[in-house]
């Protein structure tokens, strides 16, 4: 009987001590060793990982004892916005962390939860390694509380021997010129453009309604309310696109990954994707990336030349009271933003980044990277795209309005409605 | 008398005691939750800014919103196929292999073996195999001939939400193995008296089997439906509420407005799903059980 109610005794007090692990997260032990975690979004298979696992091995090696940085896989791009959003909301920002800043994520900058680097740039000249338009555009009311880190920019990729074969011998300049070049394409069998309305952006596609815009709008279009004609015409357009055979069969519900395999595999001859996928395409389809040529929308509207492009990841910290942490945070972003292992991670991966760095004859510049470097710097202006221009609320609408517009064959100004009618 | 008295204080003092840990969990993790989710709901709130009161405007303004609509009148269709497709299918599968033919436990382990595939990896294998250019659905429709009945599955007006259900219907098992479990848990003396009196096995199953595990059924039903509502990663995965806001469910609706960080009008959606589910639940109680679904399925 004793020994009854002790074991029950011993059981009740295992069950409340099994729960109250729970309750005592987050106390921490005293240790010399300043450990930081950053849920990273560059692992895997993406481009940039390699690189990125070797810069931070390097600095834990240096550091060796004092700080050390630990990578958390996020794979997935949605998943880890979710992870993001929700540990801000419960005020656990990750030491160190990516996000896309937009009219959305502006609001992260309220409070007190993200680290300002707004001193930290204007010492050491750390602030004149990014490019400056890039940090002002990370500045909000004087406050700088991310880095910028990669730019997107996204002209029309296209398929030389997809046009070659269907006749055409350039790029076309207009969009009649560019009809023309479409009917070739699928005289061939060759479906002309990728397009996608899945994923939380559309993204392909709402690259193309972007260039579209800009040839009608020009350089402040998004400053300008949705009864701008410019908004309609592009809708006019981008349902063209969707129609006649002019993207594939799955556009509608698609995702990034099929629109861009579709124009791996050779099926499409247009694309629209940003320089992080040169990686990519080069590793899987090494036929279609030798093939593949940069251009310019066609003209569609009164503006040439055109390219989209915008702060595509900012860099940011958690704040917090403790110098050391603090000084740990800084340097480690030091290290990773330095001009060198920004080198590093460009022309390994292809990506372009807001950190200016000097090319030596050495280097080894990827061609079609330094094709996007060729058409950033022949662009006539850029312009931020939808998902940087926009509230979260009208890029996920943006892929349903399309839906409405080709399945519910709505009309342009009823496409332009719906995204009216979420923005607040 | 005293000393029952005395011997129930001290059981009453371990019941205390055991019931501790888990009534911490509870009011934690789900009561807690529940009163804050429905404090929320009258609260402006960016997940970053302070919150600020804002009354029933979450409210006015969700039921004010036609894919709000849609979504509740999604999840109405999730839950009456639950009811009136999954269980059914369920039901006829567990009759069917209660009768022990040769394989049955081998057909068991196939209708159960779904249910411990990762949900998300079995919706992406139904995007793949809904996929219009390589998926197998139109591969074999093309095989068979039916080349025009081919179409984009997931990215059609009329085809997309019925083709999300129907990819659900893989966890049919789960329900046919709480089913066959009280399927087989009836003596078989009660059949074998049936066959003495003449009767045929559709005759055997309507009037001995069936009213034997209506309990079991109504529970099932209840469970499938509770499922149903709660709906959001298959839909999230195969078509994120398209083509055209088709087929949203009010989980999706919610993640929206949280990724749009209007977690106060997240909140309200939150209070009006669970209001939906009770609503739903009681009447599904006071329709097809008396008494106590679960306890009916241990009698």
């Amino acid at each position: 009987m004793r020994t009854r109610k002790l074991l029950s005794l011993l059981l009740s007090c295992l069950l409340i001590a099994s729960v109250m692990p729970i309750f005592g997260a987050g106390a921490r032990e005293a240790d010399p060793e300043i450990v930081l975690t950053w849920p990273c979004i560059w692992v895997g298979q993406d481009s940039k990982a390699d690189m990125i696992e070797k810069i931070v091995n390097e600095f834990n090696e240096e550091h060796a004892g004092e700080i050390r940085v630990i990578i958390e896989p996020q794979p997935d791009y949605d998943g880890y916005e979710d992870t993001i959003r929700t540990r801000l909301a419960a005020g656990q920002a990750p030491d160190i962390f990516t996000f896309k800043l937009s009219p959305t994520t502006a609001a992260y900058y309220s409070g007190d939860l993200l680290m300002d680097f707004t001193d930290d740039l204007t010492q050491d000249g750390w602030g004149y390694t990014f490019n400056q338009g890039n940090i002002n555009a990370s500045t909000i009311d004087g406050e700088t509380k991310s880095l910028p880190y990669e730019i997107g920019f996204t002209p029309i990729w296209y398929n030389t021997e997809l046009f070659a074969k269907a006749g055409i011998d350039e790029f076309p300049r207009t969009m009649d010129e560019f009809w023309v070049a479409a009917d070739k394409l699928k005289a061939i069998g060759v479906v002309p453009t990728s397009q996608m309305t899945g994923g939380t952006n559309s993204w392909t596609s709402m690259l193309w309604f972007t260039h579209l815009l800009g040839s009608f709008g020009g350089p402040e279009v998004w400053e300008r309310a949705w009864d701008d004609p410019a908004y309609e015409q592009a809708a006019a357009i981008l349902k063209r696109l969707y129609s006649d055979g002019n993207t594939t069969r799955d556009a509608i519900g698609a995702d990034a990954g099929v629109s861009g395999g579709h124009y791996q595999a050779g099926r499409t001859a247009m694309f629209i994707n940003g320089a992080w996928y040169i990686g990519n395409i080069r590793e899987n389809s090494p036929e279609a990336y030798a093939a593949t040529k940069l251009a310019p929308l066609p003209q569609a509207g009164d503006y040439y030349g055109h390219q989209v492009g915008w702060l595509h990841t900012n860099l940011g910290a958690a704040n917090t009271d403790d110098p050391a942490r603090r000084e740990a945070v800084i340097t480690f972003l030091k290290h990773l933003t330095d001009p060198e292992n920004a080198k590093r991670v460009s022309l390994d991966a292809g990506s372009l980044l807001s950190i200016e760095f000097d090319l030596g004859p050495e280097d080894e510049i990827d061609p079609l990277q330094q094709q996007f470097i060729d058409a950033g710097n022949q662009a006539e202006f850029l312009i931020d795209h939808l998902e940087a221009s926009m509230p979260v609320d009208v890029v996920y609408e943006f892929g349903q309005a399309i839906g409405a517009m080709v399945l519910e064959d709505r009309s342009p100004a009823e496409f332009v409605q719906m995204l009216e009618a979420v923005h607040d | 008398m005293k000393k029952l008295t005395k011997k129930t204080n001290r059981n009453l003092k371990w019941i205390i005691i055991f019931l501790i840990p888990v009534t911490v969990l509870l009011i934690a993790f789900f009561v807690y939750p529940i009163v804050y989710l429905a404090f929320l709901g009258f609260m402006e709130w960016d997940g970053i800014s302070a919150m600020s009161f804002v009354g029933i405007s979450n409210y006015t303004r969700t039921f004010g919103d036609s894919v709000f609509q849609t979504s509740i009148k999604n999840n109405l269709i999730w839950a009456l196929s639950a009811a009136f497709l999954q269980i059914p299918l369920a039901l006829v599968i567990a009759l069917i292999l209660a009768r022990e033919p040769r394989g049955w436990r081998f057909l068991r382990t196939v209708y159960f073996l779904p249910n411990v595939i990762s949900l998300v990896a079995l919706a992406m294998l139904w995007r793949a195999m809904y996929n219009p250019e390589f998926g197998a659905v139109n591969f074999f429709l093309s095989q068979l001939g039916l080349e025009h009945m081919t179409r984009n599955w997931l990215g059609e007006l009329d085809t997309a939400l019925p083709a999300v259900i129907f990819s659900y219907q893989v966890y049919i098992g789960y329900f046919m193995v709480i089913i066959l479990a009280g399927t087989m848990s009836i003596p078989k003396t009660f059949y074998e008296a049936a066959m003495i009196d003449g009767a045929n096995i559709l005759q055997q199953e309507r009037y001995i089997t069936l009213p034997a595990i209506r309990g079991i059924i109504v529970t099932a039903g209840t469970l499938a439906v509770a499922f149903a509502l709660r709906q959001f990663e298959t839909t999230f995965l195969m078509t994120a509420g398209g083509p055209a806001n088709r087929t949203p469910v009010m989980g999706l609706y919610m993640y929206r407005r949280m990724a749009g960080l209007r977690y106060g009008q997240a909140a309200a959606t939150g209070v009006l799903l669970i209001l939906l589910g009770v609503v739903v639940l009681s009447g599904m109680q006071r329709i097809f059980g008396k008494s106590d679904a679960i306890e009916d399925a241990h009698q």
